[in-house]
C-alpha cells in the first residue's frame, strides 16, 4: 500500500466549514474560559514519559506514544495536559499567588483500545483551578463549563455530578478485597443493579436487604434532589455522609441560580478513581454518544511534583463540542470565499498586487484570478 | 423517543415478546414487513433490526440509545455501555469444543493450539490466562466444520442444545461463559434520556421471567 494513500488509524484531516467550525468552538470556548480569569498555558507537544506516569499513572501512560531522546531518554506525546500543567505549578509558580487559574487548548495523543475505533488525536480544551480547597472552587469550574458549551447554543446538555468518595465510603465500610473492590466498581460502573444486589448478598450479608436494594436503586439511575435524599437514607459512614452532604451543596448553589435542569446528581459514576479525590463530573449533550468532557477535584497529583496543594478542572473535546455542534440547526462558521473582492491579474502583476494589497489595508478580503 | 437495537435472529422473537409484555409492542404489519427500522404502536420507540454482533457498535455509538444482545457478543465486543438488565433469554453457553478422539490429549503440551472461532477476543483472554500458546482462526460461521477438515485443532462456539456439535463429531471440553441476553445502554443517552431510560428498565425489569 502507498504511504500516499493510506492515512494512519486515528489520525485526522480538517478542511472547509468543518475546519472553520473547529477554530470558532475553541475561539469561542477560550474567551469564555479568558472571561473568567483563566490565563492560558501553551505547553509542549512531547516530554518525558515519567512526567504522565508520575501524573496520571502508569496505566495511563501506557497509552502514549513513545520514543528516545538522542541521549536515549524514554520521552511520549503529551497523552493529557493536566500533568503538564501540574507540574509547571509545582516547580515554576512557587511564588505566585493562590489561586492559580489556568487554561489550555491543544491536541493531545493516546493509544487507545481497541484502536480501531478510536481516534488517537484528540483537542482538548481545559481550565485548571489550582490551590484553593472546598465548593467554591468546584462551583466555579461548573459554571465555566456551563457557559463555555452554552457559548455554543448547545442546549439541553447534562452535567452528571459525582464524588469519589461515596464509592470509597462503601468499599470502605464493606471491607473488600482488592479484586471484590475491583469487581464492585464494575458492576456500579455497568449499572448492572442484578449482578449488583447479588455480590452484596454474597459478600456483605451484614447489609440488611432494604438498604442493599436502596443502594442498588441508587447506583443504577441518575437523579437530582431524589438522588440526594435516597443516598442519605442508605449511607454507611462518615466518608460517604461527607461525600453526599459536599455533593447536596454544590446541587444547591446550582440550584440557586436557575442551572438545575443542567446537572445531575450520579453516584453510580465510580470512574476516575486513581485520580480524583473529590467532586468528579462528565458532561453530555445531544448528537455526541459518548461523554464531551468531564472533569473533578485531583488534590494529590501535584503532590506528585512537589509540594501538595488542592486542585479542580476540567476539559472539553473539541472534537466531541463540533460533532455536536454540528448537529444543531445554524453553523456559525459557515462562510466561504465568495464574499471576496475578486481582482483580475492580466500581464501586469504589479497593477494587480497593487489593486489586491489596497483591498487588504482596507481591512477587505482578496481574491486574486488569472484572467 | 428510544431507537433499540434488536438482534436478529435467534433472540429477535423472544426479544419482541417480552418488549410486548412490557407495553412496547411494534404493530403486526410491520413486523411482518422486512423493513429494519419500526416504530412502536404508542410512538414510545422505534426498533432497528441488526447482525447480532453489530448491536454494540450500534448503541456504544449513540446511533441507538438501548439494545438487547447476548453477554457473549457485549463482551467479545467490548463495548462501552451500561448494561442494567439481565433479560434471562436465549440461554446459551460458550464454550471450547475438539474433536471426540483427540479429547485425552492434553492441549496444554502442543505447541500452538488452533482454535477457529467467531470470538477471537474471548479465546484469546481464555487461552492467555491459562498460557496456552494459540493462533486464532477467525471465522464467521459454521466454526464446526474446522476441525473436520483440520483447520483447527478446537473451536470456541456457542452451544445451545450441543446438537450441532455432536453431529459435527465434536464435544464440549470446558465452558468458558453462560450467556443471556441483556438490555444495553448508551452512555450518553443515559443522561440525555433519562426520564425515558428509567421508564424502560422499569417497564422491561418488571415483566423478566
Amino acid at each position: 500500500m502507498s504511504s500516499l494513500t493510506k492515512i494512519p488509524a486515528g489520525v485526522q484531516y480538517f478542511f472547509d466549514d468543518e475546519a472553520r467550525l473547529r477554530r470558532e468552538v475553541e475561539r469561542r470556548v477560550m474567551s469564555v474560559f479568558a472571561g473568567w480569569s483563566y490565563d492560558e498555558i501553551i505547553l509542549p507537544m512531547f516530554d518525558y514519559h515519567d512526567l504522565f506516569a508520575r501524573g496520571m499513572g502508569a496505566d495511563q501512560a501506557e497509552r502514549t506514544y513513545r520514543f528516545t531522546d538522542r541521549d536515549g531518554a524514554l520521552l511520549a506525546l503529551r497523552p493529557e495536559l493536566t500533568s503538564l500543567v501540574a507540574r509547571t505549578v509545582a516547580t515554576r509558580f512557587l511564588r505566585r499567588a493562590r489561586p492559580i487559574r489556568l487554561c489550555y487548548s491543544g491536541e493531545v495523543f493516546r493509544y487507545d483500545e481497541p484502536a480501531e475505533r478510536a481516534a488517537r488525536e484528540f483537542h482538548q480544551l481545559g481550565v485548571e483551578h489550582i490551590g484553593q480547597p472546598g465548593a467554591a472552587a468546584d462551583i466555579e469550574i461548573l459554571l465555566v463549563a456551563t457557559e463555555a458549551i452554552s457559548s455554543l447554543g448547545i442546549r439541553d446538555f447534562r452535567i452528571a455530578l459525582a464524588h469519589v468518595d461515596f464509592f470509597n465510603g462503601v468499599s470502605e465500610y464493606l471491607q473488600l478485597r482488592d479484586a471484590d473492590r475491583a469487581r464492585l466498581r464494575e458492576l456500579i460502573d455497568r449499572r448492572n443493579s442484578q449482578a449488583l444486589d447479588e455480590f452484596l448478598q454474597q459478600r456483605a450479608p451484614q447489609v440488611e436487604a432494604e438498604r442493599r436494594r436502596g443502594f442498588c436503586r441508587l447506583t443504577q439511575i441518575a437523579g437530582k434532589q431524589d438522588a440526594l435524599d435516597g443516598a442519605r437514607a442508605v449511607l454507611v459512614n462518615e466518608r460517604s455522609r461527607a461525600a453526599v452532604e459536599e455533593l447536596a451543596r454544590v446541587y444547591a448553589t446550582l440550584d440557586a441560580l436557575g442551572l438545575a435542569e443542567h446537572f445531575d446528581i450520579d453516584l453510580g459514576d465510580a470512574g476516575g478513581l486513581e485520580y480524583y479525590t473529590g467532586l468528579t463530573f462528565k458532561v453530555y449533550a445531544p448528537g455526541w454518544g459518548a461523554e464531551i468532557g468531564g472533569g473533578g477535584r485531583y488534590d494529590h497529583l501535584i503532590g506528585n511534583f512537589g509540594a501538595p496543594e488542592p486542585a479542580v478542572g476540567f476539559s472539553l473535546s473539541l472534537d466531541a463540542l463540533t460533532g455536536a455542534r454540528a448537529g444543531s440547526r445554524s453553523n456559525p462558521a459557515q462562510q466561504s470565499s465568495d464574499d471576496a473582492e475578486h481582482i483580475a491579474r492580466g500581464d501586469d502583476y504589479a497593477e494587480a498586487f497593487r489593486a489586491a494589497r489596497e483591498v487588504r489595508l482596507r481591512g477587505g478580503k482578496v481574491i486574486v484570478k488569472s484572467s | 423517543m428510544l431507537t433499540i437495537a434488536i438482534s436478529k435472529g435467534r433472540m429477535q422473537d423472544a426479544t419482541l415478546a417480552l418488549f410486548a409484555r412490557a407495553g412496547i409492542e411494534a404493530k403486526e404489519e410491520a413486523l411482518r414487513s422486512r423493513r429494519l427500522l419500526i416504530e412502536t404502536a404508542d410512538g414510545r420507540c422505534s426498533f432497528i433490526f441488526v447482525k447480532p454482533g453489530d448491536v454494540p457498535t450500534y448503541v456504544e455509538y449513540g446511533v441507538a440509545d438501548a439494545g438487547v444482545c447476548g453477554r457473549d457478543v457485549l463482551l467479545e465486543s467490548r463495548a462501552e455501555v451500561h448494561e442494567p438488565l439481565d433479560l434471562k433469554l436465549g440461554y446459551c453457553r460458550l464454550a471450547v469444543a475438539g474433536r471426540r478422539e483427540v479429547l485425552g490429549e492434553d492441549y496444554n503440551l502442543l505447541a500452538t493450539v488452533r482454535v477457529a472461532t467467531k470470538f477471537p477476543r474471548i479465546t484469546s483472554e481464555y487461552f492467555h490466562e491459562r498460557g496456552i500458546p494459540i493462533e486464532v482462526i477467525t471465522l464467521s460461521g459454521s466454526v464446526e466444520i474446522a476441525p473436520l477438515l483440520g483447520l483447527s485443532d478446537r473451536v470456541v462456539d456457542l452451544v445451545e442444545t450441543g446438537r450441532t456439535l455432536r453431529e459435527n463429531g465434536l464435544e464440549v471440553i470446558d465452558v468458558i461463559m453462560e450467556s443471556t441476553a441483556r438490555l444495553i445502554v448508551n452512555r450518553a443517552s443515559f443522561h440525555l434520556k433519562r426520564e425515558e431510560i428509567s421508564r424502560l428498565i422499569a417497564d422491561v425489569g418488571a415483566v423478566v421471567e
